[in-house]
């Protein structure tokens, strides 16, 4: 190591013990608030099993929702994922598109449900809304990001045969393009299941809606196991996904031939 | 060589299918790629160009299909001039089945989903967009992957598939567009010299069977003498010989000065 990069790490230091006093940073209260987690674990413990049932259905409307968003968005990314595309689509569609795009990425999702409730009123349809938003903005970029990527001597050898822009792009771009897609989809709707699961907050729906109101009420221990649900489900849905990759994915990359084999 | 066969079959497989006369090329309207040439392709014929690298020519075969138009002289294909960019050419470039070096194959589809991308022009705009293949195409498809020897594996991706599954993958689709002219551009250099000779009979089986023009490109003229019955030799952009082939003959056609021994002689050297 060099005297410059002491110099540099020092200096970054330096520059985090100033902003964290800025914006007042305090590990003593963090220390001395630490005893406080164990009154939550003690609330939890006398979590009535009458609630179980809620947390379930309301943990099961989360999903439905992130689920829905994420097939509706998804559906509407694939062909503007196509007219935002440099190569497929003219300068005069793909620009303003992509402009709109990045619009709906600018904001968390759950600034757009806010915004969605105002327009359609509380529960879960501006939850679902705020999704479907969002989804569109982040796979329509991913998509067409893979859309560009794409090797350019089939485009030539099939227009060479003749063929249409619209069968050029069911035949070639779409195939060419999609390997990815299913693995995006999986993240997209895991990611979404997370986003959807604060949703409630503002009135959008989902579990989110129970954890904000025990919060308010300081019933900790009742947000705690709500909270707990969501982290077992978001577990489960990753764990799905990581089967389905390996079952899906993996047997369209390698061939259908080669099995993975497990020691 | 089947020459007898295809000149008795009408009038017309006498007359030419690619015609071309005194062509330049330039990619930058400086340097010429091509300079002053001329050939003339009879219906029928086994043509193959020789060359160096970098000798002008693939520019020749993006001439015949339109994907590039001359700066000087004339290009005819079928009496008509190939531009890609004019609508009405447009429809009979289905006609000419032109492979590239690189196969141009979807990688992510399936062998007969790529075949059937040659005969995609002649389906409606419905029957394309829902992939609903009339049964006749379907089974032009599998005639065409007996014949290059793939139908067992007409569901297997592409990109799974050996080199030379890959080249019968492209000549299939090449045949799916019916054509009456197979443009070949060096598909054969990168394989092993079984493999490539391979590759060569099943496309003399398809011009056999579907009474084709062939003009293949080569990098290894003996490849050229063995299998065609016509071998042009550009070197710079110019053409420099053409040579007929006649059994174990060989006639020199540009000039008419070179003996079967000269010519031989020029072309064993490294």
């Amino acid at each position: 190591m060099n005297p410059k990069n002491n110099l540099l790490i020092g200096a970054v230091i330096a520059v985090v013990v100033v902003m964290s006093y800025d914006v007042g940073v305090d590990p003593i209260a963090f220390v001395e608030g630490l005893p406080n987690l164990g009154i939550v674990l003690k609330e939890m413990t006398e979590f009535e099993s009458e609630h179980w049932g809620t947390a379930f259905w309301a943990m099961l409307e989360t999903i439905e929702m992130a689920f829905i968003g994420t097939i509706l968005g998804v559906v509407i990314s694939l062909p503007l994922s196509i007219f935002a595309a440099r190569n497929v689509s003219s300068k005069y569609v793909y620009g303003p598109l992509r402009a709109l795009l990045a619009a709906t990425r600018t904001f968390p999702s759950i600034l757009w449900a806010i915004l969605f409730v105002i327009v359609v009123g509380l529960g879960s349809f501006a939850g679902i809304l705020a999704i479907t938003l969002y989804t569109i903005g982040f796979i329509s970029k991913l998509q067409y990001e893979s859309i560009e990527a794409i090797d350019y001597d089939p485009v030539e050898a099939t227009t060479a045969i003749g063929l249409s822009k619209i069968q050029l792009i069911r035949y070639v771009i779409i195939p060419e393009s999609a390997p990815h897609l299913l693995s995006q989809i999986l993240y997209m709707f895991d990611y979404n299941v997370r986003q959807t699961s604060i949703l409630g907050i503002v009135g959008a729906g989902g579990i989110g809606f129970y954890i904000i109101n025990y919060i308010k009420f300081f019933e900790y221990g009742k947000a705690a196991v709500f909270m707990l649900v969501v982290l077992i489900a978001v577990l489960a849905i990753d764990w799905a996904s990581v089967k389905i990759r390996d079952r899906y994915i993996m047997k369209a990359q390698h061939g259908q031939q080669v099995k993975v084999v497990k020691n | 060589m089947d020459m007898s066969k295809t000149a008795s079959f009408s009038s017309i497989a006498t007359l030419s299918i690619i015609q071309m006369r005194n062509v330049s090329a330039s990619y930058d309207s400086k340097s010429f790629v091509l300079k002053n040439v001329s050939m003339n392709v009879k219906r029928g014929t086994n043509y193959a160009i020789v060359g160096a690298s970098g000798s002008g020519k693939s520019t020749l075969l993006k001439l015949m299909n339109g994907m590039m138009i001359p700066s000087g002289g004339v290009v005819l294909y079928n009496y008509q001039k190939p531009d890609l960019k004019n609508r009405q050419y447009r429809k009979s470039i289905s006609k000419i089945g032109y492979i590239s070096q690189t196969l141009g194959l979807v990688k992510n589809s399936s062998v007969l989903d790529n075949v059937m991308i040659g005969g995609l022009p002649r389906l409606s705009f419905f029957n394309s967009f829902f992939k609903l293949f009339p049964k006749e195409e379907l089974e032009h498809a599998h005639k065409v992957l007996k014949l290059v020897g793939l139908d067992e594996k007409s569901n297997r991706k592409v990109h799974m598939l050996s080199g030379g599954e890959k080249r019968r993958v492209a000549i299939a689709r090449a045949l799916m567009q019916k054509p009456d002219i197979l443009l070949a551009d060096e598909i054969v250099s990168e394989l092993d010299s079984v493999t490539a000779r391979e590759i060569m009979d099943v496309i003399k089986d398809a011009q056999k069977k579907f009474n084709l023009t062939a003009i293949m490109i080569h990098h290894d003229m003996n490849l050229a003498l063995e299998y065609a019955n016509r071998v042009a030799v550009i070197k710079d952009g110019d053409k420099v010989l053409e040579i007929g082939v006649e059994g174990e003959q060989i006639i020199d056609f540009q000039t008419g000065n070179l003996t079967q021994e000269e010519i031989l002689e020029m072309y064993n050297e490294p």
